[in-house]
């Protein structure tokens, strides 16, 4: 029975790729009609790099300070941090890109797409993200916290010297998804107007009506964007790494 | 030198883990016993004792001075002990090395020289001379008791407090660990075990207290308790398990 299904799967991923490699590779592509367009592609991948790496710190941060909320012993901190996270989760992130910028935004008089969107970015990975270290920080087993206890670390030096560490390499690879979702997400800034990757794939598109030319260098685009991080993610599990 | 308690009373819960426990142990008692069934409150007293944990009614005094409420007194408390578990507790990603050495530089303020210095020094006295670099997944679990108790020595703590610090070991392990225990008695250290050993306590400790069901049922020198126990719980206890 397994040896069928295994068999079953590999035919059914095996076509579905040959069909798709077929209909890539029979199309007839008319490169020359987005050739004038190469400079939107490139200002439109660097902005995306840029959206991205900025929103990747901002949503380490954002996560931190949620996790730091959420395990507070202070009970404000702690439900102001889970409303938040909750609230964040539990809507598209399309609606947060729209409200924010057509709502919120203006009611506080700015006026920066780039700037909104990096920012609703950031809070949304980050309320992802304050899960993920959330889990791994609770993870580390109580008799870790005893031992440093008994030691005499003070909590934050706990922290520092003995739960984080261990907690790293626990969120490694979870986190490395977030953030190469994060870049993936960036895309949807278009509905703002902001002029990243996918923006400018939009508008050579619209120009040219060459679809599959406008639409495929995203895949190749994006793709080495959130590669790198796989590798660097790869190479910071190993550098973490102990035996239990 | 002293360790007087006074109706010292734990509760988790529900569970009331010592209850009404009064022990008077001495100047001249070196090495503290506590003994009895598992489950019967020897590692609550051995938490209270060492300030891991506060009582919920009762006082703990040690060598006259009285077990403080404070989080930053009970700290400092911490830090004069050297404490050993059961299941060892080493941090699992640092080096058996630098298992040693952080307490000391981070709690003890001793330069990172000095430290690594003391922490080689106690660690080839263990027999762990080769094993330096290694972390304690690659370790045996005797060499990381060993590692652990060198970790609870090296800053040279008033008393030692072990909870059953041979229970997780294999024969020959617990032999090696038992020695290690017996020389550093015979060096002149002051230690609090709870142990299983019936051997070793009958032949290392000077008191002996016999807990069981969260109370004491009878404490005293160490040869008269064993040779002849003045409650038939004890009597029965102590014939069941020396019986092999």
């Amino acid at each position: 029975m397994k040896a069928f299904l295994g068999v079953f799967v590999s035919v059914v991923l095996g076509s579905t790729f040959c069909f798709v490699f077929w209909v890539v590779i029979s199309h007839e592509y008319q490169w020359s009609d987005i050739a004038p367009y190469k400079g939107n592609f490139v200002s439109g991948w660097w902005t995306t790099l840029l959206i991205s790496a900025i929103a990747l710190v901002g949503s380490i941060v954002i996560g931190a300070l949620l996790t730091s909320g959420q395990l507070s012993p202070w009970s404000a901190p702690r439900v102001l941090s889970r409303t938040f996270v909750e609230i964040i989760r539990g809507t598209p992130l399309l609606t947060q890109i729209l409200i924010g910028y057509y709502l919120v935004a203006p009611a506080i008089g700015w006026d920066s797409r780039f700037g909104v969107g990096v920012l609703i970015l950031s809070c949304f990975a980050g309320a992802y993200l304050s899960e993920i270290f959330r889990g791994g920080i609770e993870s580390i087993p109580s008799t870790q916290w005893l031992s440093a206890r008994a030691i005499g670390f003070t909590d934050a030096q706990t922290y520092r010297f003995v739960v984080i560490p261990q907690a790293i390499r626990r969120v490694l690879p979870a986190s490395a998804g977030q953030f190469a979702n994060l870049i993936k997400d960036s895309s949807l800034l278009f509905v703002i107007s902001v002029h990243e990757f996918t923006m400018q794939a939009r508008e050579v598109n619209a120009n040219t009506y060459a679809t599959f030319e406008a639409y495929l260098p995203l895949i190749f685009g994006y793709f080495v964007l959130t590669f790198p991080i796989s590798l660097i993610s790869r190479h910071l599990e190993k550098r973490f790494s102990y035996e239990h | 030198m002293s360790i007087e308690t006074h109706g010292l009373r734990k509760q988790y819960d529900s569970t009331v883990a010592l209850s009404d426990v009064s022990v008077s142990v001495g100047d001249d008692v070196q090495v503290l016993a506590l003994i009895g069934p598992s489950g019967g409150g020897k590692s609550t007293f051995l938490r209270l004792i060492g300030g891991l944990e506060r009582p919920c009614s009762g006082s703990v005094s040690v060598d006259g001075k009285t077990l403080p409420d404070g989080e930053r007194a009970l700290l400092e408390w911490r830090k004069r002990n050297g404490f050993l578990f059961q299941a060892f507790n080493l941090f699992p990603h640092l080096t058996a090395e630098e298992n040693v050495i952080l307490p000391l530089v981070e709690v003890h303020e001793i330069s990172r020289e000095e430290a690594t210095a003391g922490a080689r020094e106690v660690l080839s006295r263990f027999g762990l001379g080769d094993h330096l670099a290694k972390q304690p997944g690659q370790l045996s679990g005797g060499q990381q008791q060993r590692v652990a108790l060198a970790r609870a020595i090296a800053h040279r703590p008033r008393w030692l407090l072990l909870d059953e610090p041979t229970s997780a070991l294999d024969p020959e392990m617990k032999a090696e660990v038992l020695d290690l225990i017996d020389e550093l008695r015979q060096n002149g250290q002051r230690i609090i075990l709870s142990t299983h050993e019936m051997g070793f306590a009958r032949r290392a400790a000077d008191h002996v207290v016999f807990l069981s069901g969260g109370r004491k049922l009878e404490e005293g020198n160490a040869e008269r308790l064993f040779t002849s126990p003045e409650t038939a719980e004890v009597r029965s206890f102590l014939q069941k398990v020396m019986k092999w």
